[in-house]
């Protein structure tokens, strides 16, 4: 038998390097290090998008074989499906192209009116296609990938939405790809206006998951089955009136001064494809005026 | 050089082979297959592997970097599977020594502990840093894996007993 061809070596000796204890107190230290940054300062961003840019060949490659299967389902779908989509769709179109017709009159007055009142003109939003790369694969979150990043001028903190409403906002950008938080993970929260009574207030991606949570509202708020939520544009983020949510089921508990209100969201959450980001509105909204001098308050007694 | 009786003689791993099977496992778990609490680590599985068979190759630094991997991949918090994938390459090290005189079948029960263990390390960061409870099917994980283990043993084995000296008879 040659030389080289057993897999056996002895151990070495003397070289052992540092023992596996040391090593495993060196990198957990360094990791709850990791942990501790990333949750607590935002300092590990630039590392994150490092290690982004590296990884997206093996990313764009595992993406390779859902890709070819959605083509290849794509391409065997039936003529009679094909068809009953056509459909739906010009008839869609039908019912849109009614309202369509009526906003070009409804932006004209509108815009008329408002020059009447002279109150500041709508702001503009810009926004981009891109298109839903994977589902973050974290069972804990509620989190996508798009396709698009810092090199196409996505923008931190920008809305995203779908054809249907609100989708959820970028909360981080990597070089090629972002990330975006949905409404409906837990630590989003998103400001709504009920278009049928015009209460504003807050909604947050339910704990169970799959849903919304008005919370804050007081028990015999003035809520019901079925009410429209939508974005109320006073947060600098969202545009005004993109629907978001629908109600779905009250709670008014005795024991509790605030009413359960559970809402389902109109985007579709969990199986988006293409979504258009929008620019966040902060950049167009003008500056706070500067603070002025609180007016001393006149003394009781004290006669000018 | 002991050995269990019955053990085959290997050839030597050639690192290239090495590399590549944790470049796929990694391709494997990026697969966008939706969110599955149950869904097998198959980076780990490799990980474990290679770091009992290879030890002086394939150690805890290793582990560590395809931790941050993992967690920028899936935007998770950054360390906490760089910490679950060095405590589970930790105890690889702990046991290869032992590990390699028992049969197959008899490793699979035993990895299973280290598993759970690196399991647990992530859903107890999970939870203290105010994640949900994603349910009890994610038990089903490290069992997943420890299922996974002969399967994973036969496959990556496959390069180290060809034959050593190949002629006509004898291609592989």
């Amino acid at each position: 038998m040659t030389l080289g061809t057993l897999d056996r070596t002895p151990p070495p000796i003397f070289k052992q390097g540092p023992s596996a204890l040391s090593k495993l107190i060196l990198f957990s230290a360094l990791a709850l290090f990791l942990m501790v940054a990333d949750s607590r300062f935002n300092v590990t961003r630039p590392m994150r998008s490092v290690l982004a840019t590296a990884l997206y060949p093996v990313q764009w490659l595992s993406l390779q074989p859902v890709r070819v299967s959605r083509e290849v389902g794509a391409y065997f779908i039936t003529a009679r499906q094909a068809q009953s989509q056509s459909d739906a769709a010009s008839q869609t179109l039908a019912t849109q192209a009614i309202r369509a017709t009526q906003v070009e009159q409804l932006t004209l007055e509108n815009r008329r009116l408002r020059q009447l009142l002279d109150l500041r003109e709508q702001l503009k939003v810009d926004s981009m296609a891109a298109e839903v790369l994977y589902d973050a694969a974290d069972p804990y979150t509620r989190k996508v990938i798009i396709g698009k990043g810092m090199s196409q001028g996505i923008v931190l903190g920008s809305p995203v939405i779908d054809e249907f409403g609100v989708l959820g906002q970028v909360t981080l950008v990597h070089p090629l790809v972002s990330e975006v938080t949905l409404i409906i993970d837990r630590d989003l929260a998103i400001p709504v206006l009920n278009v049928r009574t015009g209460a504003r207030s807050l909604a947050f991606g339910d704990v169970g998951g799959g849903g919304l949570e008005l919370r804050f509202m007081g028990s015999n708020a003035d809520v019901q089955h079925g009410d429209l939520l939508t974005t109320s544009g006073v947060d600098g983020v969202y545009p005004p009136g993109l629907p978001v949510a629908r109600i779905d089921r009250i709670e008014r508990r005795a024991e509790s001064a605030f009413a359960r209100i559970h809402c389902i969201p109109l985007a579709l959450v969990s199986g988006a494809r293409h979504v258009m980001v929008l620019q966040p509105q902060s950049a167009q909204i003008p500056p706070r005026p500067a603070e002025a001098e609180p007016a001393m308050p006149v003394k009781k007694g004290v006669r000018s | 050089m002991i050995m269990r009786s019955g053990q085959q003689l290997l050839l030597p791993a050639s690192p290239v082979f090495i590399w590549c099977s944790l470049l796929v496992a990694l391709l494997l778990d990026m697969l966008p297959l939706g969110r599955v609490p149950w869904m097998p680590d198959f980076l780990a599985l490799v990980l474990v592997f290679w770091n009992v068979h290879q030890p002086l190759r394939i150690g805890i630094g290793l582990a560590f970097m395809f931790g941050l991997g993992v967690d920028v991949h899936q935007s998770s918090l950054l360390g906490q599977h760089a910490l679950s994938y060095t405590t589970l390459s930790f105890c690889a090290t702990m046991i290869q020594r032992r590990l390699l005189w028992f049969p197959v079948p008899s490793q699979a029960i035993q990895v299973l502990p280290m598993f759970l263990a690196a399991h647990l390390v992530e859903l107890m960061i999970r939870l203290i840093n105010g994640n949900s409870f994603p349910g009890w099917t994610f038990l089903l994980a490290p069992m997943l894996e420890a299922l996974l283990w002969p399967v994973v043993s036969v496959i990556l084995l496959v390069p180290q007993r060809r034959a050593p000296d190949p002629d006509e008879n004898r291609p592989l």
